[in-house]
């Protein structure tokens, strides 16, 4: 049944005045957000609202692997779950996980697999949840981004962290960071996520149509907004501890 | 951190000695409930939606709407379904997989205690008698889990649905549409009703248990009152209780549940209708 | 009152003149000076061995030519000669589960487990329990254990022969991130000490971030737990033990204790 309001694809997705339909330059990534800690009982846990996406992700791990045969011998494993919420979505969207949150699981787990020491705990397992509570574009990305935090904040040791983020085509123009209707009405979209300690991608797919071109300036547009996703990364981060140290710099006479 | 389904002698006797002077160990009384915090509005994707954290529990719910048949034996109804769902980053309690006993009865324990009495007004929810009705989701999902998720979940789903906003339809030639307005919290609910889940361990009772209280109480059982009316219970574990007990807890009840909804000001989480 | 043996060759790590007050975080680079300094714990030399990097978030720690990361953040690895909370969370007739709060349980067997001044003189070959009493524990119970073994391949083994250790009978529990366990005990033993004396509680601190607490009333333990539970927050800061001093005695009067 249609709902009495419906979904609407805007004819264009950009403005008179030359910028994107949400205010911003064509390399201007959204507001983001983020901060560690928020789930008292994970191992490590992170929060992030990314423009109008919100989503947390914890960690629990080292632990018994279950179902008990996937457990493997010589070196642990690390599994993501990657989850939306009904009410996350345009349309409610059925509680059970669908094809698509299978399928992004498994990339980010391969995507963070890199940069953990798996072989130093056999036979456990590392599990990522991620839960998008609001979903507005770019959700694989900004959920690869809060799973590297919550993995940091849980102390488990990384060659380095992760940051996502995902570059496109609308209108004909190359653009940093599509949100969801620009994701939906535009041409191209190409999520990728950094490994930093080797300066790789661990993440990468592309859907639509580009020239040779496009894509290399694409993919350098997104080295660029990946460095701005770091630098929140880390300020959320370490801001846990310098807050309290600023306090005690105040404090002291 | 580190819960596991036992918890240690030591700790259970802990409780237990300091309930029975009064004390608890987050230096509250037996009749008092944590800190609790109520934020609205919170998701752009759902048409309403509330984040309620009780101590450290926490629990986010939305609401998102349909629209289809009624049920043949309610024709001119609309249809209010509740689901809950016990994420596994929560705790390391919850396992991953569908719903199960817990997340029901979460789920059931709040539809009752929020539905019954006529609270949610589904004769309002109808476009067309026989024909076509809204179908409400409040769906609740529990993001920290220690202790009470029923109370917390109770005023998540509560205000979720006061803080909504629905488009408005009607039919025109056998078309649906947007009237141009929407339904509001006030169209929505009518009574406040608030649920309050006591534990019971030996011959002591008190409200809104803790992780540690929850995992070692023996009973619990939860009363959801309006300002004038007990519209459900639920007695769950295997402890048992007194008339006298019942009794005197529903009368509590009633006291708190007044003390609590005057401090919660609930309808301040409605929003406007354009 | 009882007084546990402090570990004075616990130093304490994070008040140490050579630990720098700058938070890192996994895959920053710690010093490209690769000829002078060598990595230690916590760190790792790249793959082009041009840099160090931190593995772990925590404090950057300068120690002779060994760059170091003091964790704020993980988990506990079991390891021989730590002492451990262990909860008994399943038996059998010979071995006892125990969660302690590790990846993998631990198993306390019932050779280790022998009652204290129980021991009878070995009778030459004889391994015949009949020499020996083992006691007799619950689901349930906590236990202050050493750890006799711990490796990769096997779960950890405990024991709870030894001075301090064994069943506890009433007290509490609480836990805490395993890195903040040496600032919760303190440089030869002053935060623990200073805890004691001014909460007038017994304390016993283990590696697997569990301590057990017993106090006169629970005004006492409550204001231990907070002051724990601050230490932890704010492990990284220097001055910590003057702050917890002046923290609990302004908290006694705010709480109208004595």
């Amino acid at each position: 049944m249609p709902l009495i309001i419906n979904d609407v694809y805007p004819k264009k997705l950009f403005r008179e005045d030359g910028k994107r339909l949400d205010g911003r330059e064509n390399n201007e990534i959204r507001p983001i957000k983020m901060k560690v800690g928020v789930i008292s009982n994970a191992d490590g846990s992170a929060y992030l609202e990314w423009g109008n996406n919100k989503i947390y992700a914890a960690v629990y791990g080292p632990r018994e692997v279950h179902p008990h045969h996937l457990a493997k011998p010589d070196k642990g494993i690390l599994r993501v779950f990657y989850r939306m919420a009904t009410f996350s979505v345009f349309e409610r969207k059925r509680p059970a996980p669908g094809r698509r949150e299978k399928e992004i699981s498994m990339i980010i787990t391969d995507c963070l697999e890199p940069v953990l020491f798996l072989e130093l705990y056999p036979g456990t397992a590392f599990e990522v949840f991620i839960e998008v509570m609001d979903a507005d574009g770019g959700t694989r990305c900004a959920s690869t981004t809060v799973a590297a935090l919550a993995l940091a904040d849980a102390g488990v040791p990384m060659r380095s962290l992760v940051s996502a983020v995902a570059v496109g085509k609308i209108d004909g123009q190359l653009i940093t960071d599509l949100s969801g209707i620009e994701d939906k009405a535009g041409e191209a979209d190409l999520p990728c996520a950094i490994t930093w300690f080797n300066e790789e991608l661990s993440l990468l797919q592309f859907d639509g149509d580009m020239d040779l071109d496009e894509l290399n300036e694409s993919l350098a547009n997104a080295k660029t907004a990946l460095n701005e996703i770091l630098q929140i990364q880390l300020k959320a981060l370490k801001s846990k501890y310098t807050t309290i140290l600023e306090e005690q710099e105040g404090g002291e006479s | 951190m580190n819960i596991r389904r036992v918890i240690s002698t030591i700790e259970k006797k802990y409780i237990i000695e300091n309930l029975k002077k009064g004390e608890r160990i987050d230096d509250r009384g037996l009749w008092e409930y944590r800190k609790m915090n109520i934020a609205h509005d919170i998701i752009a994707s759902a048409e309403g939606s509330a984040e309620v954290t009780l101590g450290e529990t926490r629990i986010m719910t939305g609401v998102k709407y349909d629209v289809g048949e009624p049920f043949p034996d309610i024709p001119d109804e609309g249809v209010c379904t509740i689901m809950a769902e016990l994420l596994p980053l929560a705790s390391p309690l919850f396992e991953r997989g569908p719903p199960d006993e817990q997340s029901i009865e979460l789920a059931r324990v709040v539809d009752r205690g929020i539905r019954h009495a006529d609270c949610i007004q589904t004769k309002k929810l109808c476009i067309q008698e026989n024909k076509l009705v809204y179908i409400l989701f409040v769906d609740m999902y529990v993001m920290n889990y220690a202790g009470n998720l029923i109370d917390a979940g109770g005023i998540s789903a509560l205000t979720a649905l006061i803080s909504s906003r629905i488009p408005e339809g009607e039919l025109k030639d056998g078309n649906l549409e947007w009237t141009g307005k929407y339904l509001t919290g006030k169209d929505i609910v009518k009574e406040l009703p608030l649920i309050l889940t006591y534990g019971k361990i030996g011959d002591i009772i008190f409200l809104d248990p803790n992780l540690p209280e929850e995992l070692v109480s023996e009973g619990r059982i939860s009363i959801s009152v309006t300002k004038d009316k007990i519209v459900s219970i639920q007695k769950s574990g295997p402890a048992t209780f007194s008339i006298e007990e019942i009794q005197e807890l529903t009368k509590r009840s009633m006291e708190i549940g007044k003390n609590i909804r005057e401090k919660l000001n609930l309808w301040q989480y409605k929003v406007s209708n354009d | 009152m009882e007084n546990e043996e402090l570990e004075s060759e616990e130093l304490d790590e994070f008040e140490s003149e050579e630990t720098d007050r700058e938070i890192v975080v996994p895959g920053e680079v710690l010093t490209e000076d690769v000829e002078h300094f060598i990595p230690g714990r916590g760190t790792l030399l790249n793959k082009n061995k041009t840099k160090i990097i931190a593995l772990n978030i925590g404090l950057k720690q300068i120690k002779k030519n060994y760059i170091n990361v003091i964790p704020l953040r993980g988990f506990y690895t079991p390891k021989p000669g730590d002492k451990v909370i262990a909860l008994v969370i399943d038996k059998n007739p010979v071995k006892y589960k125990c969660d302690i709060n590790a990846k993998d349980l631990a198993v306390l067997k019932p050779r280790n487990a022998i009652k204290r001044g129980r021991i009878k003189s070995f009778r030459g070959g004889s391994q015949g329990s009949s020499n020996m009493e083992s006691e007799e524990f619950e689901v349930g119970d906590i236990l202050i254990a050493k750890i006799i073994s711990a490796d990769r391949l096997n779960m950890p083994e405990l024991t709870i022969v030894g001075k301090y250790l064994g069943k506890r009978v009433n007290g509490i529990v609480i836990t805490i991130d395993p890195p903040k366990i040496p600032r919760v005990i303190g440089r030869n033993g002053s935060m623990i000490k200073l805890l004691k004396n001014l909460t007038k509680c017994n304390i016993f601190v283990t590696q697997n971030g569990r301590i057990w607490i017993k106090g006169e009333n629970i005004a006492y333990e409550r204001l231990l737990f907070d002051a724990i539970k601050k230490i932890e927050n704010e492990a990284h800061t220097v001055g910590l033990t003057d702050r917890m001093s002046h923290y609990i005695e302004s908290e006694k009067q705010k709480r109208g204790i004595k």
